[in-house]
């Protein structure tokens, strides 16, 4: 049996699962046991059923394909095996032995192609160019994408079935207050919370398992609404809903930018889809239908980004349209005379643009999803959901679905695009860094952080660090999630989000403290320098020596380096910060500490399964096996050997292969920087807030300007206010002035009219018409006999008006023939 | 020709040639018989009239699709043209048929006869049915006399069913009373115009009328009209067209809600095949006559036809949908509804009839149309007289009002009047948008192909505008279920889950949604109907 076939079925039964368990508690959800305290278990079935599912295709996956032991990577074994591969080193010249390299990798197959399964279950719609189709691209990314996503959601499903309990009796919601000056008594809503905990669990598989974009931007907007949902599931609070549909929109913005790159690459290559597909034509012979991937990086060209031909006929549309009218008689003939051409145009450069276009597009996608800068302030205020809700959805998969979109696009994305997303991302971890060192609200720092974090992600990725954002993406998945459920813990222990009110919860809460102590050293990346640490750890070393290995190649570009480095400073800063003012030192609110106590077991063990994970997932096994290895089989064509050139911005870039960053200096030198800016920021959190021998008080005071504008959040919720809210609810208002003033005027005066016209008809009616009636009635009534029984009266009437009826229409027609004589 | 060679061409027409053709008639007249017969011979006595009178249905329906599936275009003239066998006759019958054996499981479900008098309602209900079949294959204008009486008869005696209540005793008296003012009118009219012409068969009478036309000048012209608009006096009873309409609240009212889905979607139906019938029969030269001043007299014959209907149509759909407004009765409210539908329907017939002779393939598109109508028109008001009949069970009411809250008792039954009052809205995705569409599609093809365009403009704005008013008043009772508050003092029996009413009430409404959907299934038996139009 082959089982790679499997795969697909494998991880669509995975994918659906969920969905029927949606299903089950939409219809079901309320009869589910008492108050659906079922629900939570309908739900935890159904994402464990997807995490055995994708644990199955995981190994089915090893199976075929066996992580080779590939030197980088693997911090202790590097240099030997690297060196091998570094052969001609000679990475200015951006003509790296890409085919050897990859050969050696994968050791199987096509040398070119990274191992990739592809497919459609159902097509939707087959028109012309048009196909829109349910499909699947299943690579080694993708099979790792569903064990995270399901393993991270299986815990906290488990989580929030004991974190929820309050919503199995009546709730008093105690931030709602109503007009007469009480608190909010609604029932329970404990099967909602899983209903949409499954259905956002399906909409993100869908976008990992998606065979096209069109299918993940069907997904892309099924995990926004679930966000909506979850992040608005206490309505009845205002800042809740408000936060809710503030995610909403601003994350419509940044899909307003997707949808423009999709119908760029829509409307200039007429697919969508990744890989290639294969069709049975009309004549019975095969079609490839190429998909994006290879239109971008042909395996003829050795998979070097070049600008597609539709693009590069788009671009030409002038000549293209002279070509079709010398030709018009033979369509042929102008076709393969388009053909020939396409190369001259695009060494003129045609079509560059539409391939910036498109990237940047798709790009802003993924800023409104992945909450980078500007559209990053959603986040933060997304925090008002449940705890659960912020560890799955806003941290660990949701945010990060626009990282991982940027990576499996990334064969498609050029130089410009790629410097694009280096300094958004820059950018972004800089500013929340920035914020997250005055927050006071526990889950807002971790907010911040997730910001900064993802901002780590996409820079990783725009200075080509393919494996390196994506290594970090999954094990940020793992700490993340880990932090916050350790502060919904806090939270559930404390009942509030103020750090100010925490402290000396270590003694009460030991579990909780200790694997939020693992959680932050996997965050800042601490470990004992190239011999082993916690995940965090490996990726970020990875992504820091890409970026200087960028920077060394770049010297312009030398601030990115310099971003990372500094993020990573900033990063151990706050989050020691956050853990010592919580944990640390003596109660700061005697009434918080007396009410606190440890966390039911069905919250702290899946505080334990996340916190090993938090430690181990960066490893990589004796024999190859680890993340980054299996991240490497799925490295889009083409990529491993670094990219140069400059399509847009006129100045070329070059984007050294990634290997190179695992090598000697650059690797050393990345190491030693972020253990030391790590170390440096632990400890000026230690003096601030453990040992207390600064005071942060003091310092606030002197540097006044700057902490108001970090407390301030930079002031971007005011600025946006100003610049967007205002004007656009000026304009809404206006609008609805002049609905209400002048149109509901104009259909009132309408509806008035014709009432009054139905009032004279109603006259006439009544007066006139009944009038008549009634005489004749009375009439017949009075001078007929007076036979007995009800209402003979009014069936002589209907008998008379048979002749009447009869009579008129005679009077009628003869007059109408009488005219038609004449006339 | 000698008496023997008369005697036996007789015999071969009829034996060879109509008998076979007649059996669905044949079938419903034998149950007739049987069921009666049940009553009357204790031998007998065992047997269940409902059940016989279920079995001669079926077997009237199995002869009718049989006929329906051989018919094609053959037109074949039975019993010496009393009669006329052909797509329209053979489509009707399969209707009228299956609506019988709907019909009378309904009614069976309902409990409306009960046992003692099930086998009465039954005689009366085939006796009927038979009357309506020849409304729709009648070729004879004393066949038409006869055909309407056979349907309307036994209706009065339905209407008057509920002896025990003095409404339907009234309404019986009422229907009766003007049932016999109309035909004596129809009457009247057929022997003027048999009169003029010389003949009561139909395509005979074409001929005349057409010569008679052209001709022009004497009165002989405004007798025809005279006698045309009698008998179209007596068809505006059958179709409850406005100002003939005054008998169909009382009498909807009056009578058990189940004889009201029998005279709305049955007698309609016949009504409707038999104004076709009349139509075409004397608007349109018969086949293999070539006669230049006929045709073009029987153009003027149809130009009066199309006003007369056409305007009766818009008349008759107004002042229905309007007067549905206020009522607070549900089985009036739907007495209106069948005015107003009527008067789609007639708007159908007035397109077929402009379109008829000019442009036949057009002609028979608008025939099919009113035939697709006629299909769904079926299900809708059968589901929606069943709802009420199971909810007077339920509630003691056909008020109105007595539905408030009934969404929070029974869910599934205010999902199926939904689906039953949407549909007759005319609303997407219902099979009541498609029948709907179908007949303002033909008044379009009307306008660009005929001359009567002013006219069928005029008919499509009003039909229009109609379905917008239609809107209010069908929307009003589901609001009422959905919405109000229930009485409280008022106590309902909760239902049981799973009813065979509430099967049969899915069973029929089902429908509705199906080929609202996928229509094509009975827009092909539609297209069949048509074809004696071309």
């Amino acid at each position: 049996m082959d089982l790679a076939a499997q795969l697909p079925l494998l991880l669509g039964l995975a994918w659906l699962t969920p969905l029927a368990s949606f299903v089950a508690i939409l219809f079901f959800g309320p009869r589910m046991g008492p108050h659906g305290r079922n629900a939570a278990w309908v739900a935890t079935a159904a994402i464990v059923t997807s995490l055995v599912l994708s644990l199955a295709a995981f190994v089915v996956w090893l199976g075929v394909h066996p992580v080779q032991a590939v030197a980088h990577g693997e911090h202790g074994v590097v240099h030997a095996a690297a060196d091998a591969h570094a052969g001609d080193g000679g990475h200015a010249s951006g003509s790296h032995d890409a085919d050897g390299h990859l050969a050696a990798d994968h050791g199987h197959g096509d040398p070119h192609q990274p191992a990739a399964y592809s497919g459609n279950w159902y097509t939707l719609y087959r028109g012309g160019r048009l196909e829109l189709s349910i499909g699947y691209y299943i690579d080694a990314l993708t099979v790792l994408m569903f064990v995270v996503v399901t393993f991270i959601a299986t815990c906290i499903h488990v989580y929030a079935s004991g974190y929820m309990h309050d919503e199995l009796h009546e709730v008093t919601d105690h931030e709602v207050r109503l007009a007469d000056g009480h608190h909010l008594h609604r029932p329970g809503r404990f099967p909602r919370f899983f209903q949409a905990l499954s259905l956002f669990c399906f909409s993100m598989m869908g976008i990992v398992i998606a065979g096209n974009l069109a299918m993940v931007f069907i997904f892309w907007e099924l995990v926004g609404i679930c966000s909506w949902f979850l992040i608005g599931f206490y309505y009845e609070r205002k800042s809740a809903s408000t936060a809710a549909n503030k995610a909403f929109i601003v994350n419509r913005v940044g899909d307003f930018g997707m949808l423009i790159g999709l119908m760029a690459l829509w409307g200039a290559l007429g697919t969508l889809s990744f890989a290639d597909s294969t069709t049975v034509g009309p004549d019975g012979n095969e079609q490839v239908r190429p998909g994006l991937f290879s239109q971008f990086r042909p395996s003829e060209a050795g998979h070097v980004l070049q600008v597609p031909d539709g693009m590069v006929a788009a671009a030409a549309a002038a000549e293209v349209a002279t070509i079709s009218a010398d030709h018009a008689s033979s369509p042929a003939d102008a076709a393969s005379q388009i053909a020939a051409r396409i190369p001259d145009w695009r060494g003129m450069g045609m079509g560059r643009w539409l391939l910036f276009i498109a990237g940047v597009g798709i790009f802003c996608g993924c800023v409104g999803k992945s909450a980078q800068f500007p559209l990053f302030v959603w986040l933060p205020d997304a925090m008002e959901g449940p705890t659960p809700v912020s560890a799955l959805v806003h941290s660990a998969t949701m945010v990060a679905a626009g990282v991982y979109l940027v990576g499996r696009f990334y064969p498609v994305l050029s130089p410009d695009v790629l410097l694009v997303i280096a300094y958004v991302g820059a950018i972004t971890l800089f500013i929340a860094a920035t914020i997250a060192l005055v927050a006071n609200d526990i889950k807002r720092v971790l907010a911040y952080s997730t910001v900064s974090q993802l901002g780590y992600m996409m820079l990783a990725l725009g200075v080509g660090g393919w494996v390196a954002g994506l290594f970090h993406l999954v094990t940020h998945a793992f700490f993340k999630s880990l932090l916050f459920l350790c502060s919904g813990s806090v939270i559930h222990a404390c009942h509030t989000n103020d750090m100010r009110k925490m402290g000396g919860l270590a003694k009460v809460m030991p579990w909780t403290a200790f694997t939020m102590l693992v959680g932050c050293l996997a965050i800042i990346g601490a470990g004992v320098p190239f011999v082993i640490g916690l995940s965090g750890y490996y990726s970020k070393d990875s992504i820091l020596a890409q970026a200087l290995s960028f920077a060394n190649a770049n010297p312009g570009h030398r601030v990115l380096s310099w971003a990372v480095a500094g993020g990573a400073f900033l990063t151990a800063f706050y989050m020691f910060r956050l853990w010592f003012m919580t944990f640390a030192g003596q109660p700061r609110d005697h009434h918080v500490h007396e009410h606190a106590h440890e966390s039911p077991n069905v919250m702290v063990t899946p505080l334990v399964v996340l916190a090993v994970l938090a430690v181990v997932a960066g490893w990589t096994l004796p024999g190859g096996l680890g993340i980054a290895n299996l991240l490497e089989q799925a490295r889009p064509a083409g990529t491993a050997a670094g990219l140069e050139g400059g399509f847009v911005f006129g100045q070329s870039l070059l984007f050294p292969a990634e290997h190179e960053s695992h090598e000697g200096a650059v690797h050393i030198t990345a190491t030693l920087t972020a253990f030391g800016t790590a170390m440096a920021g632990v400890l000026l959190a230690a003096l601030l807030y453990l040992w207390k021998l600064i005071s942060p008080d003091l310092i606030a005071s002197i540097f006044r300007p700057i902490y108001a504008f970090l407390a301030g959040r930079w002031y971007f919720d005011e600025l946006y206010d100003l610049v967007f809210v205002k004007p656009t609810l000026g304009v809404a208002n206006l609008a609805s002035g002049v609905d209400r003033g002048l149109i509901d005027r104009l259909i009132d005066g309408i509806a008035w009219a014709a009432r009054g016209l139905a009032g004279i008809d109603a006259w006439i009616d009544r007066t006139l018409v009944d009038g008549l009636v009634n005489a004749t009635a009375n009439a017949t009534w009075n001078a007929g006999l007076k036979l007995r029984g009800l209402q003979t009266g009014r069936l002589r009437q209907y008998v008379m008006f048979i002749v009447l009826g009869t009579v008129a229409l005679f009077v009628l027609a003869a007059a109408a023939f009488r005219s038609a004589g004449t006339g | 020709m000698d008496l023997g060679t008369l005697v036996s061409g007789t015999l071969t027409d009829t034996i060879d040639v109509s008998v076979p053709l007649f059996r669905t008639e044949l079938a419903i007249a034998a149950s007739v018989v049987i069921v009666l017969l049940c009553r009357m011979l204790p031998v007998l006595r065992w047997l269940d009239s409902g059940v016989v009178a279920l079995g001669g249905a079926a077997f009237a329906l199995a002869y009718a699709w049989a006929d329906f599936q051989a018919a094609g275009s053959v037109r074949q003239e039975l019993f010496g043209g009393l009669l006329v066998f052909d797509s329209l006759t053979a489509s009707i019958r399969v209707l009228l048929a299956g609506f019988l054996v709907l019909y009378l499981m309904f009614t069976r479900i309902s409990g409306i006869p009960d046992r003692e008098d099930a086998a009465d309602f039954s005689a009366l209900v085939l006796g009927a049915t038979l009357g309506m079949c020849l409304m729709a294959s009648a070729n004879h204008l004393l066949m038409v006399f006869m055909a309407v009486e056979m349907a309307s008869v036994p209706s009065y005696a339905l209407a008057g069913f509920l002896k025990g209540r003095k409404a339907s005793s009234e309404a019986a008296l009422k229907y009766a009373v003007y049932g016999a003012g109309a035909a004596g009118i129809m009457l009247y009219g057929i022997s003027l115009l048999g009169g003029v012409t010389g003949s009561f068969h139909l395509p005979t009478m074409a001929v005349e009328i057409g010569r008679i036309v052209a001709a022009g000048g004497d009165g002989k012209v405004l007798v025809l009209v005279l006698g045309g608009l009698m008998l179209a006096v007596g068809l505006a009873f059958k179709l409850s067209a406005v100002p003939f309409h005054f008998w169909c609240p009382d009498v909807f009212e009056g009578a058990a809600a189940e004889v009201g889905a029998f005279l709305s979607v049955a007698s309609k139906a016949a009504a409707v095949a038999l104004t076709l019938r009349i139509v075409f029969g004397l608007g349109t030269l018969p086949a293999g006559v070539v006669d230049a001043d006929a045709a073009a007299g029987l153009a003027d014959a149809r130009h009066f036809m199309v006003y007369l209907v056409g305007g009766m149509a818009a008349i008759t759909c107004t002042l229905g949908n309007l007067a549905a407004y206020g009522q607070t009765n549900m089985k009036r409210l739907l007495a209106y509804s069948t005015v107003a539908h009527a008067g789609y329907l007639m708007m159908g017939v007035a397109a077929a009839t402009a379109l008829a002779g000019v442009h036949p393939a057009n002609a028979r598109q608008a025939v099919s149309a009113l035939t697709f109508y006629l299909a769904t028109y079926l299900f809708m008001n059968l589901a929606a007289f069943a709802i009420v009949a199971v909810l007077r069970n339920r509630l003691r009411s056909e008020e109105i009002a007595a539905y408030a809250g009934l969404v929070r008792t029974s869910p599934g039954m205010v999902v199926a009047a939904a689906v039953v009052l949407v549909s007759l809205i005319g609303l997407p995705p219902l099979a009541g948008f498609i029948a709907k569409f179908l007949v303002f599609s033909s008044l379009v093809q009307a306008i660009t192909l005929t001359s009567e365009r002013p006219l069928m403009l005029v008919l499509l704005v009003i039909g229009g505008i109609n379905t917008v008013i239609s809107l209010f008043y069908y929307l009003r009772v589901l609001k009422v279920m959905t919405f109000d508050p229930p009485a409280e003092d008022h106590y309902v029996e909760p239902p049981s889950a799973v009813s065979l009413a509430g099967w049969y009430i899915t069973a029929v409404a089902v429908p509705v949604v199906v080929f609202g959907i996928l229509w094509s299934g009975l827009y092909d038996f539609a297209q069949m109907a048509g074809t004696f139009a071309s």
